[in-house]
């Protein structure tokens, strides 16, 4: 017997086949003792599964199984934690960014105004740098041209 | 409505008020077909936590779909349904996750059905309940998952070669095919399980 044949028995079986063709293969399965004894075999299958699942039951009690289900239901109905509003958060991205960058921009425009490339800076032309001899953390710039005299400390104010 | 009420409420009674977001009337259906989901899990995942956590699950999605339900089939077939599809998802996760033995493949290029012996007489006859509960589990279980899944939907859940087709992924043929494998390998090891009495 080959396999299509095979599983047209089981088709017929399980009465998937089309009524004529049901027929024919109950009348060769009346006719062979093989089909019949294969066909006999799938049946007694058939018969061992019945009822099996009946006596399967959930290891949990009703309560307990219930209140997973009913924690994990409020869960997921649970809002979303309130998130910011697009605009905020699209600010608080720009801060994070040009606070520093304002940082870096400040100390690269001092530093030109410091740094005079061609030799150091002469008291009659512009500006200098002085060191307190007085305080290490002191720093003095004067701008002759403009008058003005700036310092400034390496340590906190309140020290 | 008291708890007794719930009690003795018709389903669909019950299936109405749980669409009308009433969780008391959704616990009684859970404690109703509490056992069916978790046996369908059970039969095939072939592992106790596993089941539990994907009945759970499947009656977590139960209530988020409730306004799907339109009562063509019944509720507990209706959820049954969620907790196969469940299983499935998760069986061909593991699938991926596992290099396929050569029985499996042998079983998917067809033709080992063919050959094994007729089983007769019938290895199941005079055997207790519990007994022959205790080898069809055994038996289940050393079936791949492809056809284990085609003999529960056939045989428990009445499905047709085309609904399994459907659920399954797969053609009609390979639906015969498998099924055809699996009751004659289930006989096969029915017989094999009765023999240690012998040996």
């Amino acid at each position: 017997m080959d396999l299509a044949a095979q599983l047209k028995l089981q088709a017929w079986l399980d009465g998937e086949l089309p009524e004529a063709e049901a027929r024919a293969v109950a009348d060769w399965v009346a006719r062979e003792p093989e089909a019949s004894a294969l066909a006999e075999e799938l049946r007694q299958t058939r018969r061992a599964l019945a009822g099996f699942e009946a006596d399967l039951r959930l290891p949990e009690s009703r309560e307990f199984f219930w209140s997973k289900i009913e924690r994990e239901i409020a869960r997921r109905a649970a809002p979303a934690p309130a998130s910011a509003p697009r605009g905020a958060a699209i600010l608080a991205g720009l801060r994070r960014f040009l606070i520093p960058a304002t940082a870096a921009a400040l100390l690269v425009l001092a530093g030109a105004v410091l740094i005079r490339p061609g030799g150091a800076p002469t008291r009659g032309g512009g500006a200098e740098v002085e060191m307190a001899l007085a305080d290490a953390g002191a720093f003095t710039y004067c701008d002759y041209s403009a008058g003005t005299t700036l310092v400034w400390f390496s340590y906190p104010a309140d020290n | 409505m008291t708890v007794k009420d719930y009690s003795s409420a018709e389903e669909r009674a019950l299936v109405r008020m749980a669409q009308q977001g009433d969780l008391a009337a959704f616990e009684e259906l859970v404690a109703r077909h509490r056992d069916k989901i978790y046996a369908r899990a059970y039969s095939m995942m072939r592992h106790e936590q596993e089941a539990l956590d994907l009945a759970q699950e499947a009656w977590v999605k139960g209530w988020q779909r409730l306004g799907q339900f339109q009562g063509d089939a019944g509720f507990g077939t209706w959820l049954t349904r969620i907790v196969i599809n469940l299983c499935l998802d998760a069986l061909r996760r593991q699938k991926r996750q596992r290099v396929e033995s050569l029985e499996a493949l042998a079983e998917e290029s067809g033709g080992v059905e063919r050959q094994m012996p007729v089983v007769a007489p019938n290895p199941t006859a005079g055997l207790e309940r519990a007994e022959l509960r205790q080898r069809i589990d055994q038996a289940l279980g050393q079936l791949s998952h492809e056809h284990r899944t085609v003999l529960i939907l056939n045989e428990f859940e009445e499905m047709d070669y085309k609904e399994i087709a459907r659920t399954m992924g797969c053609s009609i043929g390979t639906v015969m095919s498998r099924l055809f494998y699996a009751r004659r390998k289930l006989a096969a090891l029915l017989t094999d399980l009765k023999k240690p009495d012998t040996t």
